[in-house]
C-alpha cells in the first residue's frame, strides 16, 4: 500500500493536445482513402419496402454504395428512426453527402410506441430487492416524505463525432476509431466480417470524449470495413450529429416514485422505491440496477426496490456518466434534503449522522471511506454555515434569491484484473505496454506518475501504450474502473522492476538515474510483466482479461464492498424579475480513496460540476411522439453549458486510500464527479424559492 | 448538397448582374453563417453562390452625420465595436454581442442578419438531409405542405403573430434592436434602390409563411440607417435564453426611453424570441409613455404587449416571461440616463 | 454504379483534379511537419467532383493553391485536402466551436467559412501558434492550468483564447467567460479554460 500522496505532475499528453497533433480516429489520413455518407431511415418502425440507389450510383465521385441486402446490418426491417438504410462512398466527402441525400426509400410503416408515457406502453417489471422491514417502518414512522422525480432522455454528446478510419492490407483489418474498448470492437468487426480477432487490429488511442456512448461496439464500424474491402481502399466515415442523436446510445428517461420514513428521533429508518425507465426487450442498461449503489450512501436498514422496464421504439438506451446512481440519487438527494426539513435538521448534519457502514444490499461490510470527511470539508468551504435554512430567507440587495443547496453522491469502486509490461531503458526511454483508454480523465497521467513515483527515469520519455488492440488487451474503459484497475499493477510492474534491478545492481549500484545506471551495468534495457487481480479473483480473471474478454469485479467484493463518495454544495441565484437561474459558486469533495494523479483529478473534479450542473438545468433529448426522434438533434438546440454558465469552482480531494478495494488503494471517479450537483442545485432551488422541483432539466418556467 | 459555382462580385451591379444571369438558381452569400447552414440542412439548394462580402464600400460604418448607416455587409464583430454604436447605443451594440459567438460574429453581416430564418426546429431540422433525421412538413419550406410544429414540441415556438401555418420565431436579435430604433433598410437590386422601413421589411406568416422579407429576388441589403436620437443612451436589449450565452432568445426585449425626471417622455419596445417577427410593442408603449417609471407600471407594460399572446402547449411561459423582460429592459434602460 | 463504372470516375476524375501547384505540393508536404510518420499520411489530394473554385490562400504562413469543390468548407479544405487535422469538427453547424481557426487574424468558425472564401486570405490553425519548439503562451497556459481533458475542443479553445487576449477583452473573468462561451467544452474544463487566459493575459501583454 503507498503510504504517500502521489506528487501533482502536469498531464502527459496535453502537450500534443495543445498543439493539434493529438491524433483521434478521424484524423487518420491515408493515400486513396474514400468518404463514406450513411442514409437514416426516416421513419420510426416498419420496413423499407423500396430503394431507389440509382441517383447516388449516378452522382459525380461516387464509388460504391452499400443497401440493402449487401450487409446484413442492412436489412429492411426499420426498429428506430435513423437507422442506416444504405451508405455511399465516394471520392470525396462532398460527393458522398450528394449520394447519401440523392437516396430515395419508401417504407411500409407500422405502429410505433415512441415514450415510456405513449398509449399502449406498458411496464414489465424486473426483479425488485426487499430487506428488512418496510411496511413496519412506514406504520411507526413519525415523518413521511414523498415524491415522483423525473429525469430525461439524455445524450453523451462527446465533442468527438463517431469517427472510423478502416483499411485493409494483406488480408489484415485496421480500424481507427475513438472508442472505450478497443477489444469488444475488434471481436464485434472480426465477427462481423467473419474473420479471425488476429487479423483485426482497433486504435483508439486518444478519444475525444467517452462518457459511455463509445462503450459498446458502433453498428456503423463494421459498415465502413466492409465497404474498405469492397472497394480495397481506406474508408473514412464521420458520423453527422444529427444521425448520432438517432443511432447512437443514450441515458433513458426515468421515473422514480421514492417514500423516505424517519422515526420519532429523527433516525431514517426505510426507504421504499419504484423506478420505471425507458428499455429494449433485450436492452444494455437494466431496470434493477438504480437502487443497488444509493442504498449504501446512509445508515438506512430498510429497503424495498422495485423496478421496471417499458419498451419503446427508439434507438437503446445505455449507460451515461452517472448511470443509475445519477437518476436515482436525484430522487434519494431530495428526499433526504425535504426530511431534513420535516425534522428541523440541518441537511448537512441529517447525512453526517446516517453515516453508513453496511452494505445492506448483500449484508456485509462497507470498506472504511470518507464521505463524513467530504461532507465537513465542503461546508467548511462552501461556509455552510451562513446558511439560514428559512426558503426565501437570502436575499441580494437588488431582491435576486439565493439558495444554498447540498447533496451527495456514491458510485460503486469496481476494478479489473490487468496485466501490464513496463522496460525500462539505457537509451533515457521507458515504455509501458498498459490497457484502457485516454478519453481525457487522465489515465496515462496516472499511470506516468505511477511509474515516476516509484522509479527515477525520465519523466517526460515515458511512452504508454494503451488503447490499440496490437499492442495488447485494452480493457473496457468503463465505471470508472479503469485507473483503479490499471495503477495497481502499474505500482506492482514498478516494484517489481526496481526488485529486479537491485538484484542485477548488487549492492553497490552505480551512480545516476535509472537508465545511466543500467547504461553503466551494460544493460540496454530492463522489462517486468506484472499483473494484478481484484479482490476475490483468480488465474481465470486474468485469463479473460488478456483474451478482451469481461475482467471486471466489484464493488461487491468476497466480505466487503467499496464505493467512491462526493459531497456537493452549490450557490444558486434567481433573478427576482425574469427568473433566471445562475450558479455562481459550487465545492465539491470526494473520497476516491488514493488520488493518483493529482491534477487529472481536479480536472475531472471541475468538469463533474460542469456535466452535473448541465444535466440539472440545460439537457434533454426532445422526443416528439408523432415521429420518435430526437428534435433538437444538434448542439443548438440541444443545450449543454457554456463558459458563461458556470462560476467559480471549489474541488479537493480526502486521498486516503481505500486499504481492501485494491494494493495501491484506489476508487474511480469519473462517475462519480457528477453525482451530487443536480440534486443539489435543486434542493439550492428549494431553499431560495421554496418550491420542489423534481424533473430534471429545471427551466426558467419551472421558477417563474 | 448538390455542387455549385461559386464567384464573387466586385459591385453591387455587378453582383445583380450575376443573379439575374444564374436565372434562379442563384443565392447571394455574405458571411455564410446562415445559408451555408441551410445548404447543410437541405433547405437551401442554390446552383449559384455569388458573394457579395468584397463589395467597396459596403461594409461601411457611418456614424457622423444625422443617421447611423451600417453598409449591408459591415461585419457584425465591427458594428458592435464601432465607438458611437457601443457608447451612444447600448441597444444596438447589446442585441449584436448578445447573438451567437464571437466566431460567427466575426463572419456574419448585418446585413445578412436581417435575412436570417427562423431556428423552428420542425423547419431547420426537417428538410431530410444527411446532418439531420427527422422529415417534417414545413409551409415555410414547402408552402401549403402543412405544419408539423402545430401540436408538436412548442416551448421555442411564437406566442405573438402566429397563424395556423406557422408559429415559428423570429430568431434575430439585432433586427428587434433595430424595430425598437425605426431602422430604414436599403436594398438594391434590379429595379434600383429602395428604402424600406423596418416595420414593412418582416411579413407576418398569415397564410404565407414562405414570404418572410420584404424583398424581392436578386435584390441585396446594401445598408441599414437609424436616425439618431438621444433615446439610444437610454436603452438596452435584454435576452433571456436557456443558457448564459450562445443560444436564441426565450424572450428578449430591446428598450430605448427619453426620461423627463422620473416620468417616460418616450419609449420604444420591441420583442425577440417570442414572436414571428421582430415585434414593435406598442401597447407596452403607451403604457409607460408620460407616466413615472416603477416597476408595477414596468410590468404592467411588459403585460400589455402580450394581450394578443396566443400560447400552445408548452410556451405560455412566454408571456409571463416575456412581460418581465420588458419590465427589467424598462428599468434597466431608464437607470442608463446620464 | 459498377466496379467498371467507378474505374471510370476515377481516371475520368483525373481531368477535374485537383491542381496543386508546385510550391503548394511543397507546402502541403510540410504542412504536418510535427507528425511523426508525416510523409506517409500526407494525403495526395483527390479529384473533386462538383464544380471547382481555384483559390490561393495562406495557411500558417504558406501559400497554398488549390481548385476545390465549390460545397467544400474551410474545415474539410484543412482537414480532408491538406492534412491539418488539428482543427476539429464537432458539428459542421456553427454550434460549438471546435472547428475555430483564425481568418486574417479573427476566429470564424471554419465549418461555416465555404473553402471558396478564403481565397486570398490568411489562415491561422492551431498548426500554426507555435514557434518551432516554443509553445504560444496560450498553449503553455493551457498545459500549466490543465484547461483541457479529453483534448477535442482544444484546438479550437485556444484559437478562440488567443483572440480574447489580443482583442482585449480578458480584462475579467465575465469577459472572458462570455468570449469563450462559443467553445464548448463537454468534459467541462471551463475552470482550466479561464485560468489559462488570465495567465497567458499576462505572458502576452507583458
Amino acid at each position: 500500500m503507498p503510504a504517500e500522496v502521489f506528487s501533482d505532475i502536469a498531464r502527459v499528453d496535453a502537450r500534443g493536445k495543445v498543439l493539434g497533433q493529438t491524433q483521434y480516429g478521424a484524423d487518420m489520413h491515408l493515400p486513396g482513402m474514400l468518404y463514406a455518407m450513411l442514409v437514416p431511415a426516416t421513419v420510426a418502425k416498419g420496413a423499407v419496402s423500396n430503394i431507389d440507389i440509382t441517383p447516388a450510383t449516378e452522382t459525380s465521385g461516387v464509388v460504391r454504395v452499400l443497401s440493402l441486402g449487401d450487409f446484413p446490418t442492412l436489412s429492411p426491417e426499420i426498429n428506430y428512426l435513423g437507422y442506416p438504410i444504405a451508405m455511399v462512398v465516394a471520392e470525396t466527402l462532398e460527393a458522398a453527402i450528394e449520394g447519401a441525400e440523392a437516396i430515395t426509400a419508401t417504407y411500409e410503416t407500422a405502429p410505433f410506441i415512441p415514450l415510456m408515457d405513449s398509449p399502449g406502453a406498458t411496464v414489465v417489471p424486473s426483479e425488485g430487492f426487499d430487506t428488512g422491514d418496510v411496511d413496519t417502518e412506514f406504520q411507526n414512522a413519525a415523518e413521511i416524505v414523498e415524491g415522483t422525480f423525473e429525469t430525461p432522455a439524455q445524450h453523451h454528446n462527446a465533442m468527438e463525432l463517431f469517427g472510423t478510419v478502416a483499411h485493409w492490407s494483406g488480408g489484415r483489418l485496421t480500424v481507427y476509431e475513438g472508442c472505450q474498448n478497443s477489444d469488444s470492437a475488434r471481436n464485434a468487426l472480426a465477427e462481423a466480417m467473419g474473420i479471425s480477432p488476429e487479423l483485426v487490429t482497433v486504435k483508439s488511442d486518444y478519444v475525444g470524449g467517452g462518457f459511455g456512448q463509445k462503450s459498446p461496439p458502433k453498428l456503423q464500424t463494421a459498415l465502413v470495413a466492409e465497404a474498405a474491402r469492397l472497394t480495397q481502399r481506406p474508408v473514412k466515415l464521420v458520423t453527422p450529429r444529427g444521425q448520432l442523436f438517432h443511432i447512437a446510445n443514450y441515458r433513458p428517461r426515468s421515473i422514480h416514485n421514492i417514500r423516505l420514513t424517519a422515526n420519532s428521533e429523527g433516525r431514517l429508518t426505510a426507504i421504499d422505491y419504484d423506478v420505471v425507465q425507458e428499455n429494449w426487450p433485450d436492452g444494455g442498461f437494466r431496470s434493477n440496477g438504480y437502487h443497488e449503489d444509493v442504498a449504501r450512501l446512509y445508515a438506512i436498514g430498510n429497503l424495498r426496490a422495485t423496478a421496471g422496464d417499458i419498451y419503446i421504439d427508439r434507438n437503446m438506451p445505455r449507460h451515461t456518466r452517472g448511470t443509475h446512481p445519477f437518476p436515482a440519487g436525484f430522487a434519494l438527494e431530495s428526499a433526504i434534503d425535504e426530511m431534513a426539513y420535516r425534522l428541523g435538521v440541518d441537511p448537512v448534519q441529517l447525512r453526517l449522522d446516517h453515516e453508513a457502514t453496511t452494505d445492506i444490499i448483500v449484508g456485509q461490510p462497507l470498506a472504511p471511506h470518507f464521505l463524513n470527511d467530504c461532507l465537513r470539508e465542503g461546508a467548511r468551504r462552501f461556509d455552510w454555515s451562513r446558511r439560514t435554512p428559512e426558503p426565501g430567507s437570502m436575499t441580494l440587495e437588488d431582491g435576486t434569491l439565493v439558495g444554498l443547496g447540498v447533496a451527495c453522491g456514491i458510485f460503486g469502486a469496481s476494478g479489473s484484473a490487468a496485466e501490464t509490461t513496463l522496460r525500462v531503458r539505457a537509451d533515457g526511454t521507458t515504455r509501458i505496454i498498459s490497457s484502457g483508454h485516454e478519453m481525457g480523465q487522465g489515465i496515462r497521467t496516472a499511470v506516468a506518475n505511477a511509474i515516476v513515483q516509484g522509479l527515477d527515469v525520465n519523466p517526460d520519455r515515458i511512452e504508454i501504450l494503451l488503447g490499440d488492440t496490437s499492442v495488447g488487451p485494452q480493457m473496457a474503459t468503463v465505471g470508472e474502473r479503469g485507473t483503479a484497475s490499471i495503477i495497481p499493477a502499474t505500482v506492482k510492474a514498478v516494484q517489481a522492476l526496481r526488485a529486479r534491478f537491485e538484484e542485477l545492481a548488487g549492492p553497490n549500484p552505480p551512480a545516476g538515474n535509472l537508465h545511466q545506471q543500467l547504461a553503466r551495468l551494460k544493460r540496454p534495457y530492463i522489462e517486468v510483466t506484472a499483473s494484478e487481480l481484484a479482490p476475490g479473483q483468480d488465474a481465470s480473471a486474468l485469463e479473460a482479461f488478456r483474451t478482451g474478454r469481461r475482467a471486471g469485479a466489484g464493488s461487491e467484493y468476497p466480505g466487503f464492498t467499496s464505493m467512491s463518495y462526493i459531497a456537493q454544495f452549490v450557490e444558486i441565484h434567481i433573478e427576482p424579475g425574469t427568473r433566471r437561474i445562475r450558479m455562481p459558486r459550487a465545492v465539491s469533495i470526494a473520497d476516491i480513496g488514493r488520488v493518483v494523479s493529482p491534477r487529472t483529478a481536479r480536472g475531472q473534479m471541475h468538469g463533474g460540476v460542469v456535466w452535473g450542473f448541465s444535466t440539472a438545468l440545460r439537457e434533454q433529448s426532445e422526443v416528439d411522439p408523432r415521429f420518435a426522434g430526437y428534435l433538437n438533434d444538434d448542439l443548438a438546440d440541444y443545450v449543454m453549458a457554456v463558459n458563461a454558465d458556470i462560476g467559480e469552482v471549489d474541488v479537493g480531494l480526502i486521498d486516503k486510500p481505500d486499504t481492501m478495494v485494491n494494493s495501491a488503494g484506489v476508487k474511480g471517479m469519473g462517475e462519480l464527479v457528477m453525482l451530487g450537483t443536480a440534486p443539489a442545485i435543486a434542493n439550492a432551488i428549494y431553499h431560495a424559492t421554496g418550491k420542489r422541483i423534481r424533473k430534471l432539466p429545471i427551466r426558467i418556467e419551472d421558477v417563474l | 448538397m448538390r455542387g455549385l459555382n461559386y464567384t464573387f462580385a466586385e459591385t453591387a451591379d455587378a453582383a445583380v448582374t450575376q443573379f439575374a444571369e444564374a436565372g434562379g438558381s442563384a443565392r447571394y452569400i455574405a458571411g455564410g453563417t446562415n445559408i451555408y447552414d441551410l445548404m447543410k440542412l437541405g433547405i437551401e439548394r442554390p446552383a449559384h453562390l455569388i458573394d457579395v462580402s468584397r463589395i467597396e464600400g459596403l461594409d461601411a460604418i457611418e456614424t457622423d452625420g444625422d443617421v447611423l448607416r451600417f453598409g449591408g455587409r459591415a461585419l457584425m464583430a465591427d458594428v458592435a465595436r464601432a465607438p458611437v454604436v457601443r457608447d451612444e447605443y447600448p441597444v444596438l451594440a447589446e442585441s449584436l454581442l448578445k447573438a451567437a459567438s464571437q466566431q460567427l460574429r466575426n463572419m456574419a453581416t448585418v446585413g445578412g442578419n436581417l435575412l436570417q430564418r427562423t431556428r423552428c426546429m420542425y423547419f431547420r431540422n426537417g428538410a431530410g438531409s444527411s446532418t439531420t433525421v427527422g422529415v417534417y412538413l414545413c409551409n415555410k419550406r414547402e408552402p401549403g405542405s402543412g405544419c408539423a410544429a402545430l401540436g408538436g414540441l412548442d416551448r421555442t415556438q411564437a406566442v405573438l403573430g402566429t397563424s395556423e401555418a406557422c408559429t415559428a420565431v423570429a430568431p434575430g436579435d439585432w433586427p428587434v434592436a433595430l424595430a425598437a430604433m425605426d431602422a430604414t433598410i436599403e436594398v438594391f437590386g434590379p429595379e434600383g434602390t429602395r428604402n424600406i422601413p423596418i416595420a414593412d421589411f418582416y411579413l407576418l406568416p398569415g397564410d404565407t409563411p414562405h414570404r418572410e422579407f420584404n424583398i424581392n429576388p436578386g435584390e441585396l441589403v446594401t445598408a441599414i440607417t437609424v436616425r439618431k436620437t438621444p433615446a439610444g443612451r437610454t436603452s438596452t436589449y435584454h435576452k433571456i435564453r436557456d443558457r448564459e450565452s450562445y443560444a436564441f432568445a426565450l424572450a428578449s426585449a430591446a428598450v430605448a426611453v427619453e426620461m423627463d425626471g422620473d416620468a417616460v417622455r418616450t419609449a420604444r419596445i420591441a420583442l425577440g424570441g417570442v414572436a414571428t417577427t421582430p415585434w414593435r410593442a406598442s401597447a407596452a408603449e403607451r403604457v409607460v409613455v408620460g407616466s413615472s417609471l416603477t416597476p408595477e407600471l414596468a410590468l404592467e407594460a411588459g403585460h400589455a404587449a402580450f394581450t394578443e399572446a396566443r400560447p400552445g402547449q408548452h410556451n405560455a411561459f412566454k408571456v409571463e416571461l416575456g412581460a418581465r423582460v420588458i419590465a427589467d429592459a424598462l428599468i434597466i434602460a431608464a437607470q442608463r440616463r446620464v | 454504379m459498377t466496379d467498371h463504372g467507378c474505374n471510370n470516375e476515377t481516371s475520368s476524375g483525373v481531368t477535374r483534379r485537383t491542381v496543386l501547384g508546385v510550391s503548394a505540393g511543397v507546402t502541403a508536404a510540410s504542412l504536418v511537419p510535427l507528425r511523426l510518420d508525416a510523409q506517409e499520411q500526407v494525403p495526395v489530394p483527390g479529384p473533386e467532383n462538383g464544380p471547382t473554385t481555384h483559390i490561393s490562400f495562406q495557411v500558417n504562413g504558406e501559400r497554398v493553391t488549390i481548385d476545390v469543390d465549390g460545397r467544400a468548407s474551410l474545415l474539410d479544405l484543412l482537414r480532408e485536402r491538406l492534412a491539418l487535422t488539428g482543427t476539429k469538427k464537432g458539428c459542421d453547424h456553427g454550434q460549438c466551436g471546435a472547428c475555430t481557426v483564425h481568418l486574417d487574424g479573427r476566429p470564424v468558425s471554419s465549418c461555416l467559412t465555404m473553402a471558396a472564401k478564403v481565397d486570398g486570405r490568411q489562415v491561422t490553425t492551431i498548426e500554426g501558434l507555435a514557434r518551432g519548439d516554443e509553445l504560444h503562451p496560450m498553449q503553455q497556459a493551457f498545459i500549466d492550468n490543465d484547461a483541457l481533458q479529453c483534448g477535442y475542443c482544444t484546438p479550437g479553445q485556444i484559437m478562440s483564447a488567443v483572440a480574447c487576449v489580443t482583442q482585449g477583452q480578458a480584462t475579467d473573468p465575465g469577459a472572458i467567460r462570455e468570449f469563450m462561451s462559443g467553445n464548448i467544452c463537454r468534459c467541462g474544463a471551463y475552470v482550466g479554460i479561464l485560468a489559462a487566459i488570465a495567465q497567458a493575459a499576462e505572458t502576452m501583454e507583458g
